[in-house]
This record gives structure tokens, sequence and C-alpha cells, in this order.
């Protein structure tokens, strides 16, 4: 159970960004690739074949989050224990 | 932060459009073109009878037999938006009942693919050429005709009509023997 939580799920904010334009740039590749190829050969289901070519490649590399899309990390203040607690909002919070 | 299944939902619908696209200028590639062509027919056997029409009113009515020859090409019709052409012969004349009479007698689906190149010799009609009356005996002025609707991927379903056509005339006399 350890190990299953351990595997990384998420993408940090670039990673997102980089993954959203690498798919729509696959996409429009392959359906202007299929356009034309389908107008040259006259098949238009050729067109729409490539184009899910393009859809299949853009799936498995933008939607697993692959380690590439992980090497912005936010850094994040690190978290403070409650004795320390400087704002009010928080201290009251606490008390409760 | 987007999930596995954001981003999954967001490739699939650009996808989705774009193949929306595709298909839209699939149609605009072949919207202006003219599927006009040249069709020579011809009528070989002409006969008329005048016999009851158990399908209708059971009155006498004129029945037209005819058999016709027809050669066209068609092979360059066929592009990547024409998945099959619906081809029809019509008869078109003017009767006593109605100034304008039109009546299919035969059809052929032709799938892309298919020998279009047709050559037909004294084939006979697929339908029935009955008129609503006695319009057919001695009528000096039939016009055969062919015509096709395109039945495309994306777009219209244009009829066209051929260029050519063919008139004749039916006998003066009912043909009273079995044929």
């Amino acid at each position: 159970m350890n190990f299953v939580q351990s595997i990384p799920t998420h993408m940090d904010f670039e990673g997102q960004a980089t993954a959203e334009k690498l798919s729509r740039i696959i996409i429009t590749l392959f359906g202007a690739v299929g356009l034309v190829w389908g107008y040259i050969i006259q098949q238009f289901s050729q067109t729409v074949y490539i184009l899910g070519a393009g859809f299949v490649l853009a799936a498995l590399l933008t939607i697993p989050p692959w380690p590439m899309y992980r090497r912005k990390p936010l850094n994040w203040q690190p978290a403070r224990d409650g004795t320390e607690g400087s704002s009010s909002g928080s201290k009251k919070g606490k008390k409760k | 932060m987007h999930s596995v299944l954001q981003r999954g939902n967001a490739i699939l619908a650009y996808a989705l459009s774009v193949l929306a696209c595709l298909t839209f200028a699939c149609f605009i590639s072949t919207v202006f073109l003219d599927y006009r062509t040249n069709a020579s027919m011809n009528t070989v056997k002409v006969v008329v009878k005048n016999v009851p029409d158990y399908s209708a009113s059971r009155e006498k009515n004129d029945l037209g037999f005819l058999t016709f020859d027809l050669q066209t090409n068609l092979t360059h019709l066929f592009n990547w938006n024409v998945k099959q052409l619906f081809l029809y012969l019509t008869a078109e004349y003017e009767s006593a009942n109605n100034k304008l009479n039109q009546v299919v007698l035969w059809d052929k689906i032709i799938l892309r693919g298919e020998n279009a190149v047709l050559d037909f010799k004294n084939i006979n009609t697929k339908y029935y050429f009955w008129d609503d009356g006695n319009g057919l005996k001695a009528n000096k002025n039939i016009t055969l005709t062919l015509s096709w609707n395109i039945i495309p991927n994306a777009g219209l379903l244009p009829n066209i009509f051929a260029h050519g056509s063919h008139s004749f005339k039916f006998p003066e006399e009912y043909t009273t023997s079995r044929m």
C-alpha cells in the first residue's frame, strides 16, 4: 500500500502547460498531415485514421504524469508547528 | 491541478474538434465541383398496354413497356467526398390529366470502387411505367433523362442531372398480345 501511494501522480504547473501545449501540437500536426495525405490519395478515411494515430500518441505522451512534467516542483514554505503560530486567526483555530 | 481524467477529456475534446474541422475542409473542397457529365440513352422496344391497375384504382390505365440502351462514364465523379452514386432514369411527359408527369423507370447504386463505366444494351426497366389514365397511348413526346444523387461523407446530397436526354413516342395502338 505504501508503494502504491508513493507513485507520483501529479504534474507541476509548468508540466501541465507543457503537456497541454504538446498534445495540441501533436493533434494539430497529425490532423494537417492527414488532411494533405487524404486529399492526395482522395481517401478521407485515411485522414481520420491519421488523426486517430495523433490522438493515441498525444494521449500516451501527455496523459500519464511522466517525470518530464515534474521537473519544476513548487517550493512550499516549511510547515509551521502549532506552538510557534504568529497570526491570531490560526491561533484561535488551534486552541479550539 | 488537472487530473489524468481531465487531461484525457481535454485531449479527446480537442481531437474531435480537429476532426470536425477536417470534415468541413473535405466538404469545402468538393462543394463547388461540377458533377454533371454526358450520358447517352436510346429506346429499343416501346409498347403500350391498357390493363387494370390492381395496385391502385383497378381501373384500366395505360402501362408502358420499354427497353433501353444507356452509355455513360461516371468514373471521374468519384472523389474523397463521394461514397456512392444513386442513378435513376426518369421519364417525363405531358398528358391530358397532368401538365407534368415524372416516372422513375430504373435505378442503380454504384459504390465507390465499382465499375462506373456503364454500357447497357437493351435492358428492361425495373419499375412499372404506369400512367394515371390514358396518357401514354400515342403520346408524341416522352423524354428520358438520367439523374443521380451523390451520397457524400460530409455535406450536401445534391441531385445532378446528366447532359443528354432521349425523346420517343408511344405507338398509336395498344398491344394486346402477351410479351
